[in-house]
Formats: structure tokens, sequence, C-alpha cells
């Protein structure tokens, strides 16, 4: 399955500025960890430690929080559109 | 009164206000908290709409930067160095005399934002840090008072609605905040005008939702991107999270169990600032920001940059040393600035 990733501003250092790309995956856990895969800076931005998922984040599919869904276990469909977000700052 | 009746007009055709919400806003108190460009345009919006009452708080002077984007100030507030508050209140008068504008010139913390925030009917985020939006957060739960979260960076900006003990609030979305030097702030990353302008306008329409009564307040998390043109609802909980401490009670940031600690080194003309958690500043992403706006250097214990006429030495762990100030909130805003906190 391949979906577009909304890469918010603080991540765009390690995909080199883009603001979308492409991952594949069928559910969340494994389109992070393809995303981690090709951009491996990644990483050290989205999870604190080895496995837990940064708590600055939330992980909306489609426009809807993937809390109100299955959170990482949420399957994705073909084309779907994640989006990554962290709280901004900024006034 | 005629003149107020003429003024508010074209606001109470609209049938979404009509004559009884007019009436409500005129009875109305909002504290707006930060007064930069968002605050700047939403105390714009608000103080023609006819809020009755508005309190405006920044701990800030004008800079000649900031009237790219800060519409209440001119280049006489920067020769004559007014302070935000007091220029902002000024401007606001000549626009509306017939409602209550106060400016206040103070540094909200957990000492001083119960106060600032008292007789709120809605309190508006106007300030350029997450620190003191996570304050706010446990305030206005802990007071019952809604808040209307907003923030512009670069060309994104996004807001949302935290109405305690209906809504999320901005912990149960975002249990954690950044490690200092995570996030880009204006200083760092640059703003486009229009993306404060449009989420400045947004809060203000949100708020006098919120005291008319309407019942189509947002419940959405908005977030937009005004060079690319994207405007996005994102769907969020309809609840507060039951495993957010704030909208358990348990207020962190108000009780300052977190927050950054300042503190002025005495006789050295210097204050040290420490952030709280953990953080592992990278030297080399900060020294190629700092370049763009300043003189810096660093070696693996710490790194130097000059900015704004101070110096700042800053430690991997992320506390630092504003050198040039004996001023607590010159050193924080300093580093809400330009590290991020
Ligand atoms: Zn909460």
């Amino acid at each position: 399955m391949s979906v577009k990733v909304q890469i918010p501003l603080p991540l765009r250092g390690p995909t080199g500025g883009l603001s979308e790309v492409e991952a594949r995956g069928s559910n969340i856990r494994e389109v992070i960890d393809d995303l981690v895969a090709s951009y491996p800076d990644i990483r050290e931005r989205l999870f604190m430690g080895d496995e837990e998922l940064n708590r600055f984040v939330s992980i909306f599919v489609q426009g809807q929080d993937v809390r109100l869904l299955e959170g990482l276990e949420t399957t994705v469909k073909e084309g779907d559109l994640i989006t990554i977000l962290p709280l901004a700052a900024g006034g | 009164m005629q003149a107020n009746t003429d003024r508010y007009s074209r606001q109470i055709i609209f049938p979404g206000i009509g004559k009884a919400g007019q009436a409500k806003l005129g009875k109305s108190t909002v504290v707006i908290i930060g007064c930069g460009a968002l605050g700047t345009v939403a105390a714009a919006c608000l103080a023609r709409a006819g809020i009755g009452r508005l309190r405006i708080v920044d701990r800030d002077f004008i800079e000649y930067h900031n009237l790219q984007r800060q519409i209440l100030f001119d280049e006489d507030d920067v020769r004559n160095q007014i302070p935000k508050a007091v220029a902002a209140e000024r401007h606001l008068r000549k626009a509306n005399s017939s409602i209550e504008i106060e400016g206040i010139v103070a540094d909200v913390n957990y000492r001083s934002i119960e106060r600032l925030i008292a007789g709120a009917d809605v309190i508006l985020d106007g300030v350029d840090n997450l620190e003191t939006r996570y304050l706010i957060n446990d305030a206005s739960l802990k007071h019952g008072i809604p808040w209307i979260y907003g923030a512009a960076v670069s060309s994104d900006g996004m807001t949302m609605n935290i109405i305690p003990g209906k809504t999320p609030c901005i912990r149960c979305l975002f249990p954690h905040m950044p490690a200092s030097g995570r996030i880009p702030t204006c200083d760092t990353a640059g703003v486009v005008s229009s993306a404060p302008f449009v989420i400045g306008a947004l809060q203000s329409v949100e708020a006098m939702k919120m005291l008319v009564g309407a019942e189509d307040v947002s419940r959405d998390l908005i977030t937009i991107d005004v060079w690319t043109g994207a405007f996005q609802h994102l769907q969020i909980s309809d609840a507060p999270s039951p495993d957010c401490p704030a909208c358990q009670g348990k207020y962190e940031f108000l009780a300052a169990r977190f927050g950054a600690r300042t503190t002025s080194l005495c006789g050295q003309n210097a204050v040290q600032v420490v952030v709280p958690g953990d953080a592992e500043l990278s030297f080399e992403e900060l020294a190629r920001r700092f370049q763009e706006i300043g003189q810096v250097s660093y070696n693996e214990f710490m790194l130097r940059f000059a900015v704004d006429g101070y110096e700042t030495v800053l430690f991997p762990d992320g506390r630092a040393i504003v050198k040039g100030t004996n001023d607590e909130s010159v050193a924080k805003g300093l580093y809400a600035k330009y590290v991020g906190m």
C-alpha cells in the first residue's frame, strides 16, 4: 500500500525539505517504519528511546486522529493521506 | 449609543451576530496573551467588533523586524521604545473609544497568569513559545475559561479551540512539550505575514462565536499553509482524554513542575535559563540556523552566539547563560525566540 505522508516543518530537515513524501505499509506503524527506513534522521525526532512514538506529535489518517481509530495499528488504504503534526510555536 | 449602533451595524445585519449577539459581545471580556502578529490581528478584530473589555498582555518591546506583520505598531513606536501592550492599547483606543482596553506589560508565568486571566470569558493565545501555551492550558482548565490556541511560523499555521470539560486540551493531543531547539520559531524559520493574519482572524471569529453562544464553534484542529493555499480540518476526539493529567485536574505547568527556570547570576550581568526535560541540543544544527541571524561559534562543550546585543552561551543539555542582562524575562524571551521552548 502506498500512501502520502505530510511532513511538518520540524521534520523537513531529514527529508531534504520535502513537505510530502510517499511511504508504504498496511498500517500506520508500518508506514512510519518505512518512512524511517527512507529518511533515517527522522527516527530520533519521532521516537523516544527504542519503541515509543514521541508524545509531542499527533498522527492523522485522512484527516482523522488515529487515537479515534486503532492508533498505530490503524490500517491504511492505497493513496491515503497521513499527517504527522507536532504542536507549532510562533505567534 | 447612536454612534455604536452605527459602528456595529454591518455585523449586526449578519444573522450569526444580530442585536442580541452584539449586546453579548459588549458585555464580554477577552484576554489576549502575547501581542505579536497573532495578538495584534486578534486585538484589532475584537476591539473593532466591540468586545466590551479587552486585556492585552505582553512582555516585549517593538523592533523593526516586528513591523512586517504586527499590524498595530509603527516606526514611531520603535523609535520611542514603546512596549507592545502599551502601543496596542494606544492604537486601538483611536479605533474604538467606546470599549475598555487595558494593555499590561508583564511576563506571563506560573505566578502571574491566574491574576492576568481573572474575569476573562475567553483567553486568546498570541504567544511565541510553547511553554506559555501549556501554562495557559493549565490555567484555562483550572478556571473553566475557554482558550483559543493559535500558532504561525513560516507559511504554516494552526488553531484549535479548547473548551474545558468539553473538548480535548492541548495536552490531550500533545502530551509532551518538544525538547528545546527542536521547534522552528519565527526568528529562525521566518514567517510570511499572511499565516498569522489568517490564524489570528480565525481565532477572533471563534472567540466571537463562543461569546455570542453560537452552536457551531469549531471542534477541529485547523491547519493552513498560506503559500500553497492548503486548508485542513483535522478531526480530533470530541471529549477530553481520560489519560490527560491536565484534564484530570493535575496542573503541572501551573504548579511550576515544568517550564523554564531563570536565575539572575549575581554580579555577572547574566541570566541562566534552565529548561525542563532532557534536551540534547545539536550544536551543528543550531549553528546552521544562527549563522543566518548573528555570530556563532561552538565546540563540543558550548555554543556561543551573539544576536540582539546579547551573547548567549548554550550547553548541550539545553541550559543557557544570557550575558548582558539581569532581566530574567529578557533572557527567557531570547531563549524562546532563538532556541525554542
Ligand atoms: Zn487534556
